[in-house]
């Protein structure tokens, strides 16, 4: 791979210095003239009926400027559910967090008493909570033609994947290993708690969201509240991580904006962090059920897959659950039935299918390599899959090399040993796992002006989540420019004066908004070349919406493999991981510094989803026990290993320089190798996320 | 779900005991319903200014650095005491500033992220941040830089395990803790510590 000067070597972010003077201005930190604050009112109850809500008491207090429930709002939230109608405030309600109404009050403390004077008679309803449960007959319906979510083709069904046959493939094996892996609801958790200011000046509205994709969710307001889009302007200048739960428009946003047009007034509506919890959205708890044929020799035969995800009653994302297709295989079958529950919503979280089902498949595939009595990097190299579902090449492929390069730099050969070794009562075990996330190229924009000092303004419609989004972007305009970093700034976040891009989700801000950057300098440079050099007050401008893809007999993937050491205290069933190597194909890395900062980061998370963190129910009430960081046990400092970093760097075509996609991949192979390492250390298996001391303590017993 | 409010928050706490007559802090209205709310006269010296302010008893320290100061570095990530992001130093002790009422800082000393760099000078730590790319996205950041600097003000030269024990309050959910501990032992390493307040 040809070095290059400024693409590729570590840089600090553009923006550090704002970061760490608190000079940052996050949604929550703006306060506007006349500004009122309001809060939501949620259900107690996890399906009720609302048979009558009194506002009296509320409107009565003095402060109170307006009030919305679902008598005098029907506005439909269109992301909210893809498949049934959902309102800002819903009757019946479907989980114990479900909005009943919103309030905007002079202050937040008056807005807090308000809620609480709302009277609410609920006639509550049956109720379900596991996917499994509720595709029984004579469970409850939770939408209108029942709990079984439609598959992509609109039908009642599971989404159906395969190819081969399945039973032949069964029959060929000389040994099946059937078994049954699950993983539960956890929350995105980012630092920022929810909030979103409206402001309305005549027929325009302006909405500073906490948001990871001001065109989307300005594109969402538009259509759901039926305003034209240029009356609607989007700002999200800095924002405190979503990881997946603030791709779209969200109610509050749309609530918002409704209170501030009642009210005549704008209006922050701020969630507390038990609300963020419970009424936004997680990721989807899955059952997976297993049958995988192998030879002798360790070949695979045969991979049959079911799946069930629960997605809470209203359905925003895929719920797909992702792995298998890692493995080469003559005959795979694969069905995932989405299932509705009034538990809290879950939809995308970080690499939305991969982690929970990465940590089904990775788990059974270690087991088979011990049953084989192989090591399972030389089972993942014999059987992994070198072409996408067994059928497409990839435009570049560097799993094989994250596999022995990261044995190789942990030290693999000498950590693992038979499972269960060692005398304890602490005992030491290396487990591994591998995953793969898209990285396809795509539709985006920029804009590039120059003028006579040679300084450059980018305008990117990306919002900075923290993963240096905003310096990425200089870093590839400087590169191809050839001019120094310092010489390009960079402006976004603020649809009044970006281009639409691609949000901050799928991994896609680098492969699309930083190949349009690329295609933006080169319509500069040709008006330059055209025009000449910009003079005195003269600009020259450049931009780009370019709409490239990889050749369509090809797929662009990004790759990693994931190495830990634990130790686990068997008589106290305590994990502490010891050591961890995250190895990633990622193509051309463009900084590496803040690059390996988001590996570390989603490796981490995968740590704390193996071992700690579950919204945990109330089965006989129906709600969340455990909302909040303490209960769901996010991982901390005294938690967290140094996680080693190597990247393996593979040529590819497509993409900015060749760079592929990073912010998912990193945590998808953590959570199984986590549970590999803990089998390896104590030689049991548990199969049910997260790996709790309990647990531990019940099989090691 | 239940909801605890601020309100039952202080009257369980006791804390909402003084009616107070002095001026309300600017940018906040006083009608009927705030009104009623009792009130606090304090005096608190934040960054080095002394302020004088009539607060609401219900009003927490984050609320009035926050919203009646405007020194908005300061985050609520939780509200509740759990994440660390609202972390400040009470007379040089770090505290969670969502879980300290404002009166209870009457006659003493605050010192906020914005009070790191006066003169726009960086303290280490902030530099260091920088140079090992402390924040992702920034939210906890503040929060992690006031204990970092409670830990280097009287241990100016910490192991990497003490690091992550007087740090360990402090969530980032972006989970860049390794960076994190990083900055803090690069900036206890260098000479410069100590150059600033």
């Amino acid at each position: 791979m040809i070095a290059l000067k400024t693409v590729g070597h570590p840089a600090a972010r553009v923006d550090a210095l704002q970061r760490v003077t608190g000079k940052a201005t996050y949604t929550g930190d703006l306060h506007l003239p006349g500004m009122l604050y309001a809060r939501v009112l949620r259900s107690p109850h996890p399906h009720a009926r609302i048979r009558s809500i009194d506002l009296s008491k509320a409107l009565a207090l003095p402060g109170v400027k307006a009030v919305l429930t679902h008598e005098n709002c029907d506005i439909i939230w269109g992301s909210g559910d893809t498949k049934n109608k959902r309102y800002l405030f819903n009757n019946p309600v479907r989980f114990a967090g479900d909005a009943v109404a919103a309030v905007a009050a002079i202050d937040r403390h008056v807005a807090e008493d308000a809620i609480r004077l709302i009277d609410v008679d609920y006639e509550t309803l049956p109720f379900v909570l596991d996917p499994e449960e509720a595709l029984k007959p004579g469970a409850v319906e939770i939408q209108p033609g029942g709990n079984l979510s439609p598959n992509n083709k609109g039908e009642q069904k599971p989404e159906a994947y395969g190819h081969g046959n399945i039973e032949k493939g069964l029959s060929d094996a000389d040994q099946v290993f059937e078994d049954h892996y699950s993983s539960a609801h956890i929350n995105n958790a980012q630092l920022e708690i929810r909030v979103s200011i409206a402001q309305w000046e005549g027929e325009k509205l302006t909405v500073y969201a906490s948001t990871q994709g001001i065109s989307m969710c300005r594109i969402e307001i538009a259509h759901d509240l039926k305003i034209p889009l240029e009356n609607v302007r989007v700002v999200c200048k800095y924002m405190g991580g979503g990881f997946g739960n603030k791709n779209q428009v969200h109610d509050f946003d749309l609530m918002a904006a409704m209170l501030a047009k009642k009210a005549g007034a704008p209006v922050k509506l701020e969630f507390t962090r038990k609300e963020d919890y419970v009424a936004v959205h997680g990721r989807w708890p899955t059952k997976q059920y297993y049958k995988v044929g192998v030879k002798r020799d360790g070949t695979l035969t045969a991979i049959q897959f079911r799946g069930y995800s629960g997605m809470g009653p209203y359905r925003k994302s895929s719920g797909d659950i992702a792995g298998v297709e890692m493995y080469q295989c003559p005959n795979v079958e694969k069905l995932v039935y989405t299932v509705l529950t009034n538990k809290a919503v879950s939809a995308n979280f970080r690499g939305p299918a991969y982690p929970q089902g990465v940590f089904g498949i990775e788990s059974l595939m270690d087991h088979i390599a011990y049953e084989l009595k192989m090591d399972p990097v030389d089972f993942r190299v014999k059987n992994m899959t070198r072409k996408y579902h067994d059928e497409l090449p990839y435009t570049s492929f560097g799993l094989e090399d994250c596999v022995l390069r990261g044995a190789e730099a942990f030290g693999w050969k000498k950590l693992w040993h038979a499972p269960g070794a060692g005398d304890g009562p602490v005992k030491r075990g290396v487990g591994m796992a591998m995953g793969a996330f898209g990285a396809a190229v795509g539709r985006s924009s920029a804009v590039i002006h120059m003028d006579s000092k040679g300084d450059y303004e980018l305008h990117v419609g990306v919002t900075d989540v923290g993963t240096a989004a905003k310096t990425t972007m200089a870093l590839i305009a400087a590169e191809e420019l050839g001019v120094p970093l310092a010489k390009v700034a960079v402006v976004s976040g603020d649809t009044e004066v970006c281009p639409y891009s691609v949000g901050e989700s799928g991994s896609r801000t680098t492969t699309h908004t930083g190949y349009a950057v690329v295609q933006a300098v080169k319509d500069l440079k040709q008006q330059i070349a055209d025009k000449g050099m910009p003079e005195g007050d003269e600009i020259r401008t450049g931009s780009a919406t370019p709409d490239p893809a990889q050749p369509k007999d090809s797929a662009r993937y990004s790759f990693a493999a994931h190495f830990a050491e634990v130790e686990v205290d068997t008589e106290l069933g305590h994990v502490r991981v010891v050591k961890f190597l995250a190895a990633h194909d990622s193509g051309r890395i463009i900084n590496p510094l803040t690059c390996a900062s988001q590996v570390k980061g989603g490796s981490t998370q995968g740590i704390g989803m193996a071992l700690h963190e579950e919204l945990l129910y109330d089965p006989t009430h129906g709600v969340a026990l455990n909302a909040g960081y303490y209960g769901a046990r996010v991982m901390t400092h005294l938690d967290t290993p140094e996680i080693d970093v190597l990247f393996v760097e593979t040529e590819d075509q497509y993409g900015p320089f060749g760079a592929k996609s990073i912010g998912e991949s990193s945590i998808i192979p953590s959570v199984g190798a986590i549970g590999n390492a803990i089998f390896n250390a104590t030689g049991k298996r548990i199969k049910d996320l997260p790996i709790t001391r309990e647990k531990l303590l019940e099989v090691l017993a | 779900m239940s909801k605890i409010s601020r309100r039952e928050f202080v009257e369980t706490t006791g804390a909402g005991l003084v009616v107070a007559t002095s001026v309300p802090l600017a940018a906040q209205e006083a009608p009927a319903a705030v009104a009623a709310a009792p009130r606090t006269s304090i005096k608190l010296t934040v960054n080095g200014t002394e302020h004088r302010a009539e607060v609401e008893d219900r009003w927490t320290l984050v609320e009035v650095l926050r919203d009646h100061l405007g020194l908005t570095g300061t985050k609520i990530g939780c509200d509740r005491g759990e994440c660390g992001a609202c972390t400040v130093l009470l007379d040089g002790k770090p505290v969670y500033s969502c879980s300290q009422l404002a009166v209870w800082a009457d006659g003493r000393a605050v010192q906020t992220v914005e009070g790191l760099a006066p003169n726009e000078h960086l303290h280490p730590l902030q530099e260091a941040f920088i140079e090992h790319d402390g924040p992702q996205c920034g939210y906890c950041t503040s929060g992690q830089l006031m204990s970092a600097k409670a830990l280097l003000d009287h241990n100016p030269h910490p192991t990497a395990d003490e690091v992550r024990h007087a740090l360990t309050g402090n969530i980032c959910r972006c989970s860049n803790y390794n960076r994190y501990v990083e900055s803090v032992l690069a900036a206890s390493a260098s000479n410069t510590l100590g150059r600033t307040a």
